[in-house]
């Protein structure tokens, strides 16, 4: 117990680890309100510098740009209209509408007063859902790690997508490139082409370096000189009966954000979208209408698009499953550092463990520091120019895909991916199960063998057995459900049976 | 994303070219291992492959019912290839291609300078200050700070680095 706590505190206590966690923090900020610039982004990019460094030193960095990325998309989407990142498009609803009021500074002091309570409630969770997940997870078959890989590649694919079938094609492309090399089994030669180079596989890192930085920025170049509409901030700290006012419902959206975040795939932006809708069932007589500049419509999403984060690392701790495109990058930095997340990661690695849960909590209350101060530096920070930003973007993914192995095939890879995304996105496909599908296919195709050789290679026998494991039959279950979900029938019906609810 | 009654420009064969990948990667994991096992090293990426030949079918043949974009080779240039995104490719291109041999330094100083002249189209006095500006916060966070391996090129900076630090150290 009192290894557990002084690895806790680790962060807290050791400068360097302390200030490598106010740097991510501070810059996930920035780099979350910045349109153009994501947190997926940002990560993506950083793991190959920080290859060489210690694991904690890397995390530290890697939790603060997450917790405060996350954060940092609300104050663009109050003060432009322009959601910073993807978690925050619920934000701008109602946040925006309240600063063309003049009531900015209001909005953004509640909004990170309330990232910060749902941030801690998806950290409390973590730390005592985590330990319980990962001992159940130990009952898992092969044949439930298949079927939970399958269920997040399409929760990624068909909630954020433009259809199913596109979000599908990106999956298993994303799985099929990470079968190219050396089959780790029987050590046969797949999709190698005869090349020695491809032996060794794709580098997911970029792969992530292209799909998330170079084509994001390709496409941002089609609307370089959107001119920014400012907005006059004062008064940022939020008023105690405010605090005391939306708690409840702070509470309870935060709740929906850890399970939303917990689900492999889903992350903090359908957290989001989901607890906003909830504010507007459960708010009978709101003060303003929402979408007019109601507070519920703020609180609601920060809080839970914040404890989603919290959500996201259980099942990437305790059974090596990302719970969005952001944990599937950090799962790829934990690869990298040689540690490999699964129901045994904390048994082997407790101190990883409560590493992660005390840096994030460190990472949160440095998000409230920061949140509630600096406003006049960043309404600066956030006019710096497309022109300048987009060239940078892409000198740092070029070097830091140069210095994954400090060769020049990595950036061919890069930049081919960052084309390839360009041209996908554009064409309404996700690049987000592609990189999950990437990170995801090793475990797929290792617990699909495994799980098919103790069936003695005979399908119906596999079928059989995941009908009448209650732990597989719920997996399956829910898969067919998310497939249903998306057929035409199933919206008409919804459609018919709740008009009033819509998209989101 | 919104959904959408009219084609993009391309579309269709942006499709066509993911549907036709998909069969020869199909092929490609047949070749493998062939139908010998479930368990085989081909089976997997043979499953995945197929799974990727229906659903490229499905979107290839929704894409064909979609109203035509219209607007003919200059649609597409605006909507999906406009000359931004086109030149500053190229940019791209040359920056990778050049960045072993002319050294990091040298060849990101060229192509901030020609890119972020050609993006915000100003006076070349501005756009060289943002450039160093640039580069010099580049190089001291991942080159010193984080102690990157960056291509040197031609610009000895190593040594020059280990100069400045014994003229720091001697002056001590």
């Amino acid at each position: 117990m009192m290894d557990a706590l002084s690895y806790l505190f680790a962060s807290w206590l050791q400068p360097e680890l302390l200030a490598l966690t106010a740097v991510g923090t501070a810059a996930g900020i920035y780099i979350g309100a910045i349109p153009g610039l994501s947190v997926t982004m940002a990560v993506s990019i950083l793991i190959s510098f920080t290859f060489g460094w210690e694991v904690n030193h890397a995390l530290a960095l890697m939790n603060g740009i997450f917790m405060g990325g996350v954060y940092g998309g609300s104050r663009t989407a109050i003060l432009l209209n322009i959601p910073g990142a993807p978690a925050a498009i619920a934000t701008a609803l109602d946040g925006y509408p309240m600063a063309k009021k003049g009531e900015a500074g209001n909005a953004i002091g509640l909004s990170t007063v309330m990232s910060f309570f749902g941030g801690f409630v998806g950290i409390i969770v973590l730390a005592a859902g985590a330990p319980v997940v990962s001992e159940f997870a130990i009952l898992f078959q092969p044949r439930d790690y298949m079927l939970l890989a399958v269920m997040g590649i399409l929760l990624v694919g068909s909630l954020s997508g433009e259809s199913l079938a596109k979000g599908i094609f990106a999956g298993a492309f994303g799985m099929l490139l990470g079968t190219v090399g050396l089959d780790p089994m029987t050590a046969e030669q797949r999709f190698t082409f005869g090349s020695v180079e491809l032996m060794n596989g794709i580098s997911p890192v970029a792969l992530m370096i292209g799909l998330f930085g170079v084509s994001e920025a390709l496409l941002q170049l089609h609307n370089l000189h959107l001119a920014a509409v400012k907005q006059k901030v004062d008064k940022i700290i939020p008023s105690f009966s405010d605090l005391k006012k939306y708690l409840p419902l702070s509470l309870q959206t935060s709740a929906i954000g850890v399970i939303i975040g917990a689900l492999p795939g889903t992350g903090g932006d359908i957290a989001a979208l989901m607890a906003y809708d909830h504010a507007k069932r459960v708010t009978q007589n709101p003060e303003v209408p929402f979408g007019q500049g109601a507070k519920e419509g703020l609180v609601a999403p920060e809080s839970a698009n914040n404890a989603a984060v919290g959500g996201a690392y259980i099942p990437m701790l305790t059974l090596g499953i990302p719970g969005d495109a952001v944990t599937a990058v950090i799962i790829g930095a934990l690869f990298i550092h040689g540690l490999n997340p699964g129901p045994l990661l904390l048994i082997e690695k407790p101190d990883m463990f409560w590493f992660t849960v005390g840096n994030l909590t460190l990472a949160n209350i440095l998000l409230l520091v920061f949140g509630l101060t600096g406003i006049k530096v960043f309404t600066k920070i956030i006019e710096c120019p497309k022109g300048v930003l987009f060239p940078l973007i892409l000198l740092l993914s070029v070097v830091g895909a140069y210095s994954i192995n400090n060769s020049l095939s990595d950036v061919w890879w890069m930049l081919g991916f960052g084309v390839l995304g360009y041209f996908m996105k554009l064409y309404g496909y996700q690049v987000g199960p592609v990189v999950l599908g990437i990170i995801l296919s090793r475990l797929m195709d290792d617990n699909w063998r495994r799980a098919i050789i103790s069936e003695q290679e005979s399908l119906p026998a596999f079928f059989y057995g995941m009908i009448t494991s209650p732990l597989s039959a719920v997996l399956f279950l829910a898969i067919v459900l998310i497939l249903l979900s998306q057929t035409p029938v199933w919206r008409a019906i919804k459609m018919h049976a709740s008009p009033r609810l819509g998209r989101g | 994303m919104q959904a959408h009654t009219n084609r993009r420009p391309g579309e269709i064969a942006f499709n066509a070219a993911l549907f036709g990948f998909s069969l020869f990667m199909f092929w490609q994991a047949y070749q493998i291992s062939g139908f010998s096992a479930l368990s085989s090293a081909g089976a997997f990426p043979m499953a995945m492959s197929a799974i990727m030949i229906i659903a490229s079918a499905v979107v290839l043949f929704r894409s064909l019912k979609l109203a035509s974009p219209g607007g003919g080779w200059s649609g597409f240039r605006s909507e999906v290839l406009p000359p931004a995104v086109l030149v500053f490719s190229l940019f791209i291109l040359a920056y990778s291609i050049t960045l072993k041999s002319l050294g990091f330094l040298l060849a990101s100083f060229l192509f901030l300078l020609v890119s972020i002249w050609y993006l915000e189209r100003g006076r070349i006095g501005r756009t060289l200050l943002l450039t160093v500006a640039s580069i010099t916060g580049v190089y001291v966070i991942f080159r010193v700070v984080f102690q990157v391996v960056l291509p040197e090129g031609i610009i000895p900076e190593r040594a020059i680095l280990a100069a400045l630090g014994d003229f720091f150290a001697g002056s001590k």
